[in-house]
């Protein structure tokens, strides 16, 4: 019942185009993440559903009915804030019974609510205390529980995890996720951040300047982006990409690339030879030594080392290529500045795109 | 170079009054100095005087040697029934004026806080009344109600054919009072109201919208708590101030018809400079002061309480 449909909604601000034609569909119960940087669209289109903003076209259903005409407090809709947007001067109780005050519900019906809350969110020595002498861990909690305690068909979070400091994006990234399974109600996520949207998305819809240019599973994003643009907002360090050229050799198809040449042939039936590409690995598809198995191996000098603790990542210098591979940490030791090393390039794992439009080849 | 410094150095070591006192540690107070003298003896000094005064019997009309009376003249003060009526002119005047301030204000405030066309030249023009001198407002005010002329008047007898003094009857130099200072000053309450309005983030009301909370709700539980402080400084500041109130009812009624509008700034001015009853006059000041006092510790009080609830 509670599908979301998103059908080519525009939303323009002066001459600025927010949302350009922005299109897709979150099932009944789903966990669905916007991925896309800052000035994407993704709290517009957030704020479009929620009903604070007026679309300029398009429509949004929502359990086959459509938005448009629906007031704001009718839409079954609570929503999240980057900010949290908690009433200052009103206790966290008087947070959380906020959203209940129309709706009518008898007294004793609110405080079991706000009980169920805040005992499922664990705020409840909170209750009586003003949100600003909350941390913001507990901010954010009670941000959640006011979001939750009308019980709404969909939630809409809007960045909820970029105003806490690392360590409590971790721990709430995995409150989502049980609430999520615990409570199974649509959630609608939207963040800049793909650790967060391969972490807890269901699905992704990756966004690019006001619509949704793929979606699928974190796992296919990240296997088969379908352009350039996908597979830089997916994975991370951030994927190489190399300029080369396909070439055809005895009937067989190679990829020229400024240290060698890379069989293409997986790719034949979309390619015909000559075509400029940008040839793509992961750091993590880089692999060290001389795998004979895997692909074709490539000398390589090392400008730089970053050790992040268990992985450490190399820059290298491929013939002229620039390139980053990330090692585990112990398989790093030993590696500086100035060395030549021997690595293979996972043939498996490799992307072709096309170099002017960036469109995945296969 | 190396001369000077040697003829700087001798005038120092040979002393004089003048060295000494042009020394670099004595060169602050000494620029302060002229300030801290005219305001000794413009301010201060008469102070203490006229508070020594308010003990003695003396008129600045006689050449008498005074006598000391005590606490005479601040009994008097206190018992006499005219001082009573006058401070409950006052309050009259302050409460209908100050509650007129903010009702006038917050809703400017209100209009103001919204993007329109013409929004800053309309904002400078409310804000004009403000920059006048009190004269000035007085004088335009006398004018505006002048029962000849007067543009009151004049669209009063458009529908009633008779001209019009407002300034006639008791209560119509009340009103007409508290209009003129109303007026002047609904636009600082305005100012202070729109700082508040303006400090509210948006998004608690997007929350609101979304959390279905009624117009009304949304400004007691968001509006209202930001602006709070704000009002009871607007109160407590328009409220010294009016209490003070003399140029306009001066120069509007001169405290009448009759006594109705005579303030107790405008009675203290008829007891010292036209009854020449100094003492007393000096004593009822006193009390003045005292109530001002109080009234401001008030508002420093509420001032404190506000800037801790902004960090």
């Amino acid at each position: 019942m509670a599908d979301l449909i998103v059908q080519d909604v525009v939303k323009r601000f002066g001459r600025v185009t927010a949302l350009d034609g922005m299109s897709f569909e979150v099932r009944e119960g789903e966990f669905y993440c916007l991925l896309g940087p800052s000035s994407a669209g993704k709290t517009t289109m957030l704020r479009a559903i929620s009903g604070l903003e007026q679309l300029d076209g398009g429509r949004i259903l929502f359990g086959g009915r459509d938005m448009a005409a629906a007031p704001i407090q009718g839409r079954g809709i609570a929503m999240i804030f980057q900010t949290f947007a908690l009433y200052p001067h009103l206790t966290v109780r008087g947070n959380f019974t906020y959203p209940l005050e129309r709706a009518g519900l008898p007294a004793q019906e609110i405080r079991t609510r706000v009980g169920e809350v805040a005992e499922l969110l664990r705020v409840g020595h909170t209750l009586d205390r003003l949100p600003s002498t909350l941390s913001g861990g507990e901010q954010q909690r009670v941000a959640i529980g006011r979001a939750l305690v009308r019980r709404p068909q969909l939630l809409l979070l809007d960045e909820p995890l970029t105003n806490l400091d690392a360590k409590l994006r971790h721990d709430t990234r995995a409150e989502f996720k049980r609430l999520h399974r615990e409570l199974g109600m649509t959630m609608l996520y939207a963040t800049p951040d793909q650790l967060e949207a391969l972490t807890m998305g269901q699905r992704v819809g990756v966004m690019q300047a006001g619509r949704v240019v793929q979606v699928d599973t974190p796992r296919n994003l990240y296997a088969a982006p379908q352009d350039t643009y996908v597979a830089g907002m997916v994975g991370s360090p951030a994927i190489n990409l190399v300029p080369g050229r396909i070439q055809r050799r005895d009937g067989a198809f190679a990829v020229d690339l400024p240290f060698g040449t890379l069989p293409a042939d997986a790719w034949r039936i979309h390619l015909s030879g000559g075509e400029p590409v940008l040839f793509g690995v992961r750091p993590h598809d880089v692999l060290l030594g001389h795998h004979p198995a895997r692909g074709p191996a490539f000398t390589a000098t090392v400008h730089l080392t970053e050790p992040l603790g268990d992985v450490t990542l190399l820059d290298l210098d491929v013939n002229g290529a620039a390139m980053k591979m990330a090692l585990p940490e112990e398989r790093a030791l030993g590696i500086g500045p100035g060395m030549p090393i021997e690595v293979t390039l996972s043939a498996a794992d490799v992307h072709l795109f096309h170099a002017e439009t960036g469109v995945r080849i296969a | 170079m190396a001369s000077s410094a040697v003829v700087a150095h001798e005038i120092r070591s040979e002393g004089g009054f003048l060295a000494w006192l042009l020394a670099p540690q004595r060169r602050g107070p000494l620029l302060v100095a002229p300030a801290l003298i005219v305001l000794f003896l413009m301010n201060i000094f008469p102070l203490l005087w006229s508070f020594g005064l308010s003990f003695y019997n003396y008129s600045a009309k006689k050449r008498d040697v005074p006598d000391f009376v005590g606490l005479r003249f601040f009994e008097r003060v206190i018992t006499d029934p005219t001082v009573w009526e006058r401070f409950k002119t006052t309050a009259i005047i302050v409460s209908s004026s100050v509650l007129a301030q903010l009702v006038i204000g917050f809703l400017l405030a209100l209009l103001f806080s919204k993007q329109f066309p013409l929004r800053r030249i309309l904002l400078m023009l409310v804000l004009t009344p403000m920059m006048l001198s009190l004269v000035a407002v007085g004088v335009f005010f006398k004018l505006f109600y002048e029962p000849t002329f007067g543009l009151v008047s004049q669209a009063v007898a458009m529908f009633t054919g008779d001209r019009f003094a407002l300034l006639g009857t008791p209560t119509g130099a009340i009103i007409g009072v508290v209009i003129a200072d109303a007026w002047m000053w609904s636009p600082f309450v305005m100012l202070l109201v729109l700082a508040g309005l303006v400090s509210v983030p948006k998004y608690l009301y997007e929350a609101a919208e979304i959390d279905r909370a009624s117009a009304w709700r949304r400004f007691q539980t968001i509006t209202f708590p930001y602006i709070k402080s704000l009002l009871l400084l607007a109160v407590l500041f328009r409220t010294i101030e009016t209490f003070k109130l003399f140029d306009v009812v001066y120069i509007l009624t001169e405290g009448g018809p009759g006594s109705a509008t005579e303030t107790i700034g405008v009675y203290v001015y008829r007891l010292a400079f036209q009854y020449f009853r100094t003492s007393q006059s000096a004593a009822l000041a006193y009390i003045i002061l005292f109530v001002v006092i109080v009234l401001t510790s008030l508002y420093l009080y509420a001032v404190n309480r506000r800037a801790q609830e902004v960090d």
